[in-house]
């Protein structure tokens, strides 16, 4: 049974995780086009060497990314989300004043 | 709790029991009502208490599944529950017995479970899910309440015998030297997902189940066949509670 080192909960049976496919940057919304999005959505880079990918711990939910060798299966290190995104700051439209 | 005491109850008249009741039938099980749930209290028929006591001690399995339990996700959940004085760990995959006898599991850094105690002294459930009604209104507090009564399954598995029965069903090794009382694994027990924590009854080793309700039954029959070789069997909340306050 292959292993992987969850960051959440430590190595575990490689049957406890499901692949969530290759880690691209999501490109900007307001400036990419039809092409960039179509490339990013169904294409992919199919590298042979290391590649970062998603994947997820499935008795607990838990995303991360795991840095891969495609040639050798080597796992190079797993690591959260954190390190590659910011959390997001949530902004309102602030809410009309109601009258009694 | 002496059998005597025991208001028998057929669980068809509850508001809410278990989906494994017809299993507890066939055991001849006896019922208890806590609130409007009910629970097994003991499976006496045929034997008496103290024997149950003795199964419970050695291997046993109990359904907890119609007591009160809650989660919360969310950036601000540990803070939250901090103001609701509760002790949130520092670590994930820990649990931690609270002042009001109740049991907080930290399962990630922003996930959260409470479940209540088997004699009832805490009420922290049901004021969490009121005070979280009344306060979390306002998306911007991110704190998510993630109701856990319909949506996990609640067993305890009990006994000397429990780590070596769970070498058969699950790969992370629960034996105590390597998983301490309030250790946590979110891991597969018996192709199942489910969530283990290591909450001893006094000297008892016990280990709580949380996984989908939907998979009860089916979790059920694999432990129970996992269990008879320890000589393992059924056990009513009764006998927890015994071994709970035993000194």
């Amino acid at each position: 049974m292959k292993l992987l080192s969850c960051p959440l909960n430590g190595l575990r049976n490689i049957s406890e995780f499901t692949y969530g496919g290759e880690y691209h940057p999501t490109p900007d919304h307001r400036t990419t086009s039809s092409r960039d999005w179509a490339e990013h959505v169904f294409f992919h880079d199919n590298t042979a060497g290391i590649v970062i990918e998603w994947w997820c711990h499935t008795p607990s939910s838990f995303w991360f990314l795991a840095e891969r060798n495609t040639l050798t299966d080597e796992v190079v290190r797993t690591f959260t989300p954190d390190e590659l995104y910011t959390k997001p700051t949530i902004q309102h439209e602030p809410k009309p004043e109601t009258t009694p | 709790m002496t059998n005597e005491d025991i208001n028998v109850i057929a669980p068809t008249l509850a508001t809410r029991r278990s989906p494994l009741y017809r299993r507890h039938l066939q055991y001849q099980a006896r019922f208890t009502q806590v609130g409007d749930n009910v629970v097994v209290d003991s499976y006496c028929n045929e034997t008496s208490i103290n024997d149950e006591i003795d199964v419970a001690e050695s291997m046993g399995l109990c359904d907890l599944s119609t007591l009160d339990r809650i989660g919360f996700k969310g950036i601000n959940a540990p803070k939250w529950l901090d103001s609701e004085k509760f002790h949130v760990p520092v670590l994930a995959n820990t649990a931690e017995k609270q002042v009001s006898q109740s049991l907080l599991i930290k399962l990630s850094a922003h996930e959260i479970l409470v479940l209540s105690d088997l004699l009832f002294h805490s009420k922290d459930v049901k004021r969490l899910y009121q005070n979280a009604v009344e306060n979390h209104q306002n998306y911007d507090q991110q704190v998510y309440t993630l109701p856990r009564n319909d949506s996990h399954c609640w067993l305890a598995v009990t006994g000397t015998n429990a780590s070596k029965m769970f070498s058969k069903l699950c790969a992370v090794d629960l034996r105590s030297h390597k998983f301490a009382q309030g250790a946590v694994a979110q891991t597969s027990l018996a192709k199942t997902n489910a969530i283990i924590i290591r909450h001893d009854l006094n000297k008892t080793p016990c280990f709580y189940i949380l996984s989908d309700i939907s998979g009860l039954e089916f979790l059920w029959d694999c432990l129970l066949d996992a269990m008879s070789e320890f000589n393992g069997a059924p056990v009513g909340l009764s006998a927890l509670q015994t071994l709970v306050s035993s000194k």
